[in-house]
């Protein structure tokens, strides 16, 4: 099965916006002439084995490398780099223009920013004197579908880059990246945003409306209704809780990258020691896709389920005469037998990791939090951990929670958890410490927590969730209904008014605009049912709304928002945009100090 | 009939016509082709004309110097500059796709100009080869040059975009070469130039890396002179017997061959389209030559320069422009004398309608099922046309017949008009750009703007954007700049007024571009000023940096200028945040950097490197002190250079280099594992670990060096602060039941207990604390663990249903 996802049943043509990338790509190439080398940078080659399969690549003549700081080994006169915008690889790149021209070697160098070049960038190339030897242009790449419902714009540092160093040049690929699909699927007529950053976007989206307009003549419907932003600020407690969701587990344990995971092949039932082997996870598996947004416990039964009717069916057919058609029917049972296995070997490795009761207590510490029931266990939990010098991701995983559902903690407990932090991990973290103050994620207190409030405002606890037959997206975190999706579930069922008052207790500004042809139309003021006519695109399906997540979505979350699409009287069809697919890892990681 | 007079000016070769329309009498005054060197740019672009050094002339009323001059296709002088360039005879002038002129000289230096005799800096060499052996002959293509030495050896410029020259593999003959024709990079298999040489009796085919004889029944003896179409895929070769031949461009059989019957070669060899070939003496007729039948003859009284073009040949004179070109399908269906075809009914139709004659419906009657493609053919006329009027007839005649039409697109007609109204308004004598339909269509309308904009004509490119739709960003962003640098006189306020008032025409454009170009003419203030009004959100952000204070002010541009100097300009950003007091800043700059000289992988661990880390930490923390928020940071600091001493210390005294940069906790732990416990309590003091703290550090790490004895001597030093957890869950997580036993009876909580025993498998004993604890959760919890062991498993059952059952009593 390929890495890159089927998308035949995506409810938008995202297949034409991955042909185009594919178009572009090529030509690039194809407009180099002769043999070459392609200087990948590490990441951006994961975006975009998403996007074509490198096996293609070689068809135009090309030696395929990652950038790094070693000098690139080749014989190829042409090198060509394909990098994302960052200003540390421009050293990089001129460390090997000057490591050829010490050996004599005369070589065309080609680079190509993705999404788009940076001022700042060429700017380092200048003064490292290598600028006027490069051929520069743009690869625009600026959305890649990760799944059939799953957009990601591949920025990576784009929430510890606003929140901490407010360079908000993320935001305007974001923008760039929600215009592009309007070129592609119409102007948006809804567009509702909460959080800082969220706001800014669809700024940023609507004066690029004005400079460069999608004309909305050329379709009837738009085939996206609305666009919700949803800035990860306004809601850092759901990431740093751990997923329960199949899916959102693997992500955890194991890390999905780029829509698979990498596994030792022992775990698969391979016998070939130590190898890695690469799993794809996507919607193309069609057992993966029934059972990815299921609770992990309720995973468990409905495999344990389906082997044993395998197996019945197995005895069956050796035991008794069957006719033809029962015959072929038990065949194509069979023909799901990989996926069977294949599942069944990776959720009873994850179930290793989950019955251990470290992770049974994290669990119920994190439930405790999220409660707001007891501050002084979680307390001295969190200094416990410190104490023993668990991993430091760990740790500030559950201390972000724990800041954030209290606002930040009294001035003495703040300084004694530092100094404790400090002092078990090393004073280099104090870089870690003054990000996490930036960003407003691990900081002194400074105002009462409205926490309680908001969380009884929109039922964020749910006592007596039933994993197997769930009634609510509690089910996602067994009880926790995840912050974000409530808000995204209000603002397609009524829009933001009628909940403004709990708005205002989060952080960041909301707005609530109409765009396009629609902007002065006042008949077409709320988001109604289905049973309007406008909200149904000709051919019968339903309409989308778009979620954009600034600063990154988990798959918890986006399972949650799958459960609310196939809820009955659902109007819409929900498609997700992401910056980036996280997790609480990933996402903490991004502040630590001393990486940067 | 009108008609007829347009097909009497046809010639026909074999079955094909030909016409040769004036596109426009010269504007230029006493030219006289023959004493200059000229180079004529394709899709009727400039004409640079200089006095050929290499001739013999008299001079007339003029200056020696020579002239270097640019003409429109019209004649119309556009600029002109004296050449005084060294390095002996220019050898070749030519112009590129991108209408830069190119000048290269005897010695090899290659000259650019653009279309307004501007010298383009810098003047590229070929080479040192080129420089001693002079260069003789010079072969162009749209984008590149393939020059010839005196020694045989060939040089190129495969990308004029780049300028890199290159040299190609040697030939290795003895005798120059008669001739040469290059196959551009963009028609070879290998993706560089080819050249074709004819040399002694046959032709070698040379790239860089190398040489090629060609075998083919069109190459019998020597060649004198060679051409290649300009689709790349044929090859017209004038033999020494006098004969021309058309062969494939892989020499694979003979398409064409003609005997000229004359032994010189002919001064000029031209493709005219793809379908015939010319041929010019300057003493003869021009000769035209097609696949078959009898040659056309055209006369001349004065020297001619032939210009190919993609679908003909322009005919350059002293005193006119003409067009040589196949008359299209469409116009021969309708002008062809005596022609019956729909079309020709059509055109007949219109003509009577026009004289209220019944004739015409008689006409249209004739051809009513085939009428779409008689308007079609009209439209299709009318777009090749060069003379207005004609174009009307013919448009009209479409219009006509196009309004008995039920399915016709409509829209044909109105597309052809916009079209012809975009290349009259081009023709137009004061521009001089005499596409024809065929050309512009290759050509594309975004570079025909392009060119525009180029030659300062901005009105017109502007107006053409506007008239296609298609965005006049470009034009409006070159006019302001182009503006710029020509008013140098105008102060900065009525500038701007001047520019804004046109950047206003055009939503999004980008006002920092232009400001970008004001700052290079030295307006630094304008450029400030064009900053002010950017409306694009991209480009606001990157104003010059210049001055801290101004950017302080404004938070986007700070924030951005800081992650960049972050990244790059240490230096620069402190000097930035000490200049707005941002001290703590400059104090995480300074702690920052001290971690990078540690990191450093030429300072070498215990060497006295320390010392100016610490230094940049005190000074770290002097700053911090400075302002009050910051006493947790400057305490913090103050304690890190404090360890980095004792690091140092220990590392000293213990002649191991694993202290420096470990943590405090890690220093403590490192202690006790090396046996340093005087140490280890040292640090624990200095530094006022917590009791807590101590107790899970030293636990561990006894329990790291399984030295089970002091662990249990610690236990019993006196009553552990935090109980005796850290010791069951060391013991228990290195596995040593025996050991964990001591601790697990000792635990307070009975649920603590529980799950104690639970981890090293001791059912019963979980179960009986856990009953202890009166706890039903954690009994189902242990139940899970206990899973696969049926009898534990009951245990718990039994124990969960009498606890539920005492809940309820």
């Amino acid at each position: 099965m390929a890495q890159i996802p089927n998308l035949d049943n995506s409810p938008l043509n995202l297949k034409s916006l991955r042909e185009q990338s594919q178009r572009d790509l090529v030509k690039i190439l194809k407009d180099i002439r002769g043999k070459k080398c392609l200087v990948i940078e590490p990441k951006l080659g994961g975006s975009l084995s998403l996007i074509i399969q490198t096996s293609l690549l070689k068809e135009y003549g090309i030696e395929l490398r990652h950038l790094s700081a070693e000098p690139v080994q080749t014989d190829c006169t042409k090198v060509v780099y394909l990098v994302p915008s960052q200003r540390d690889l421009m050293k990089f790149i001129s460390s090997h223009v000057h490591n050829d021209i010490s050996k004599g070697l005369q070589r065309e160098y080609y680079i190509y920013f993705v999404p788009r070049r940076e001022i700042q960038c060429e700017k380092i190339l200048e003064e490292e004197n290598v600028h006027h030897l490069m051929t520069i242009g743009e690869y625009p790449l600026y959305v890649v579908p990760l799944d059939e419902d799953v957009l990601s714009f591949e920025l990576d540092l784009a929430y510890k880059e606003c929140q901490v160093d407010g360079d908000t040049g993320s935001l305007w690929q974001i923008a760039k990246a929600i215009h592009k699909l309007e070129s592609s699927f119409g102007v948006i007529p809804n567009l509702r945003a909460k959080g800082k950053a969220s706001v800014l976007v669809a700024d940023i989206l609507n004066r690029m409306q004005t400079e460069e307009p999608v004309s909305s003549s050329d379709m009837a419907v738009p085939e996206i209704n609305t666009l919700i932003l949803i800035d990860r600020e306004v809601d850092m407690v759901t990431p740093m809780c751990s997923q329960l969701t199949y899916e959102g587990l693997v992500d955890e344990f194991l890390r999905i990258n780029n829509g698979s995971v990498e596994l030792d092949s022992s775990v698969m039932g391979v016998q070939q020691e130590g190898k890695k082997m690469k799993v794809p996870l996507n919607s193309s598996d069609k057992l993966f896709k029934e059972i990815r947004d299921l609770n992990f416990e309720v995973v468990v039964q409905v495999l344990r389920q389906k082997a044993t009717s395998m197996k019945q069916d197995y005895t069956e057919m050796t035991t008794t005469n069957q006719t033809v058609s029962e015959l072929k029917d038990f065949v194509k049972k069979l023909n799901s037998l990989p996926e069977m296995t294949r599942h069944i070997n990776l959720a009873q490795h994850l179930s290793k990791f989950t019955s251990k009761p470290s992770f049974l207590a994290k669990l119920d510490m994190e439930h405790t939090i999220v409660e707001a029931s007891s501050y002084d266990i979680c307390f001295e939990y969190i200094e416990e951990m410190i104490q023993k010098q668990e991993p430091l991701i760990n740790v500030l995983r559950i201390l972000i929670l724990f800041s954030v559902t209290n606002s930040g903690l009294p001035k003495k407990h703040f300084d004694y958890l530092r100094r404790e932090l400090l002092h078990s991990y090393g004073f280099e973290h104090m870089a870690t410490l003054n990000n996490l103050e930036k960003a407003g994620l691990f900081k002194k207190q400074e105002s009462k927590s409205n926490w309680l409030t908001v969380k009884r405002a929109l039922q964020l606890v749910v006592e007596d969730t039933d994993t197997a037959n769930p009634n609510d997206i509690a089910y996602v975190f067994s009880g926790y209904a995840p912050l974000s999706i409530r808000l995204v579930q209000h603002a397609v069922r009524s829009g933001w008014r009628p909940m403004e008052e709990i708005l205002k207790l989060l952080p960041g500004p909301h707005t609530e605009t109409k765009r396009g042809r629609f902007a002065s139309n006042p008949s077409f003021d709320t988001l109604q049912s289905a049973s309007n006519g406008i909200d149904k695109i000709a051919d019968g399906r339903r309409s989308l709304v778009l979620v954009v997540f600034v600063g990154g979505v988990t798959f918890a979350e986006i399972s949650a928002l799958r459960f609310l699409s196939a809820q009955e009287g659902m109007a819409y069809d929900l498609i997700i945009g992401t910056t980036k697919i996280v997790n609480g890892h990933t996402l903490a990681e991004t502040f630590l100090g001393t990486s940067g | 009939m009108a008609n007829v007079s347009v097909a009497a000016e046809w010639q026909l070769l074999y079955n094909r016509y030909y016409r040769k329309p004036e596109l426009y009498p010269m504007r230029w005054k006493h030219m006289d082709l023959s004493r200059n060197k000229v180079a004529c740019a394709p899709f009727g672009g400039p004409i640079a004309v200089i006095r050929d050094d290499s001739k013999i002339v008299q001079l007339y009323s003029e200056s020696a110097l020579r002239k270097l001059r640019i003409f429109t296709s019209s004649g119309a002088l556009i600029s002109e500059t004296v050449w005084k360039h060294p390095g002996g005879r220019l050898i070749g002038m030519s112009w590129t796709e991108d209408q830069t002129l190119i000048c290269i000289v005897q010695d090899g230096t290659v000259y650019r100009y653009n279309v307004h005799a501007e010298l383009i800096e810098p003047n590229v060499s070929l080479g040192k080869e080129c420089f001693e052996q002079n260069v003789v002959e010079c072969m162009f293509w749209g984008n590149g040059v393939v020059c010839l030495t005196e020694g045989g050896l060939l040089f190129g410029i495969p990308d004029f975009k780049v300028m890199s020259p290159c040299q190609l593999a040697e030939t290795g003959a003895e005798d120059l070469p008669n001739c040469m024709a290059v196959i551009e990079p963009k028609y070879t298999v290998s993706g560089n130039v080819e050249v074709l040489v004819g040399v002694g009796d046959g032709i070698l085919i040379v790239d860089e890396d190398g040489v090629q004889r060609v075998e083919g029944e069109a190459v019998q003896g020597p060649v004198q002179k060679m051409v290649v179409s300009w689709d790349g895929k044929y090859l017209a070769i004038f033999t020494h017997d006098g004969r021309i031949l058309v062969t494939d461009i892989n020499f694979k059989g003979v398409l064409l061959e003609y005997n000229c019957e004359s032994a010189l070669p002919p001064e000029q060899l031209a493709w005219c389209g793809l379908d015939s070939v010319l041929l010019y003496w300057d003493d003869t007729p021009l000769l035209m030559v097609g696949p078959r039948g009898d040659p056309v003859h055209y006369f001349h009284d004065e020297p001619l320069v032939l210009i190919p073009e993609c679908d003909g040949v322009r005919i350059l004179s002293n005193t006119s422009m003409e067009s040589l070109q196949r008359v299209p399908d469409s116009t021969v269906s309708i002008f062809k004398i005596g022609s019956t075809s729909p079309a020709a009914l059509l055109y007949d139709a219109l003509d009577h309608f026009d004289r209220r004659s019944a004739k015409a419906d008689e006409n249209l009657r004739l051809i009513r099922s085939s009428l779409p493609e008689a308007v079609e053919a009209c439209i299709d006329a009318a777009g090749h046309e060069f003379d207005v009027s004609r174009q009307r007839t013919l448009l009209r005649a479409a219009s006509y017949g196009q309004a008995f039409c039920s399915n016709f697109q409509r829209d044909r007609i109105q597309e052809m008009c916009k079209t012809l109204r975009v290349l009259n308004a081009v023709r137009d004598p004061e521009i001089g750009i005499p596409l024809s339909i065929n050309q512009y269509k290759l050509l594309t309308p975004s570079v025909l703007i392009a060119r525009l904009i180029n030659a300062h004509r901005h009105l017109l490119a502007l107006r053409i954007s506007e008239y296609l739709g298609m965005n006049q960003e470009v034009v409006i962003m070159h006019w302001a700049c182009s503006k710029i640098t020509a008013s140098l006189a105008i102060p900065d306020a009525t500038l701007l007024e001047i520019l804004l008032d046109k950047l206003r025409l055009c939503r999004g454009i980008s006002y920092a571009a232009v400001a970008a170009h004001a700052d290079k003419n030295g307006r630094r203030k304008l450029a400030a000023m064009l900053v002010e009004h950017e409306p694009r959100s991209s480009k606001q952000k990157r104003p010059p940096l210049e001055f801290f204070g101004m950017i302080q002010a404004r938070p986007l541009p700070r924030d951005l200028f800081i992650s960049y100097a972050r990244c790059y300009k240490h230096e620069f950003l402190k000097d930035f945040f000490l200049s707005t007091g941002q001290l703590q800043e400059v104090a995480y700059l300074l702690w920052k950097e001290s971690w990078e000289l540690g990191k450093n992988p030429m300072a070498t661990k215990g060497s006295p490197l320390h010392g100016p880390r610490i230094k940049l930490i005190e000074k770290a923390q002097h700053l911090f002190s400075e302002t009050k928020e910051h006493t947790f940071e400057s305490k913090a600091a103050e304690e890190h250079a404090k360890l980095l001493r004792i690091q140092h210390e220990l590392e000293v005294s213990t002649k191991q280099a694993i202290f420096v940069d470990s943590s405090i906790s890690d220093t403590i732990r490192t202690c006790i594992v090396l046996g340093n416990h005087r140490a280890a309590m040292k640090v624990k003091t200095e530094f006022k670990v917590s009791e807590k703290r101590w107790y899970w550090l030293k636990v561990f790490a006894l329990a790291t060096i399984r030295d089970w004895d002091a662990l249990e001597k610690f236990s019993k030093e006196k009553r552990p602060p935090i109980g005796y957890r850290p010791f069951v869950e060391a013991c228990v997580d290195a596995d040593e039941k025996g050991e964990a036993l001591k601790y697990i009876p000792k635990l307070a909580d009975p649920r603590e207990r529980a799950e104690a025993y639970a981890r090293i498998g001791m059912a019963k004993e979980a179960a009986d604390a856990a009953s202890q604890a009166k706890d039903g959760e954690l009994l189902g919890r242990l139940k899970l663990t206990f899973a696969q062991n049926a009898a534990a498993s009951s245990l718990f059952d039994t124990l969960r249903d009498r606890l539920s059952f005492q809940g309820v009593s």
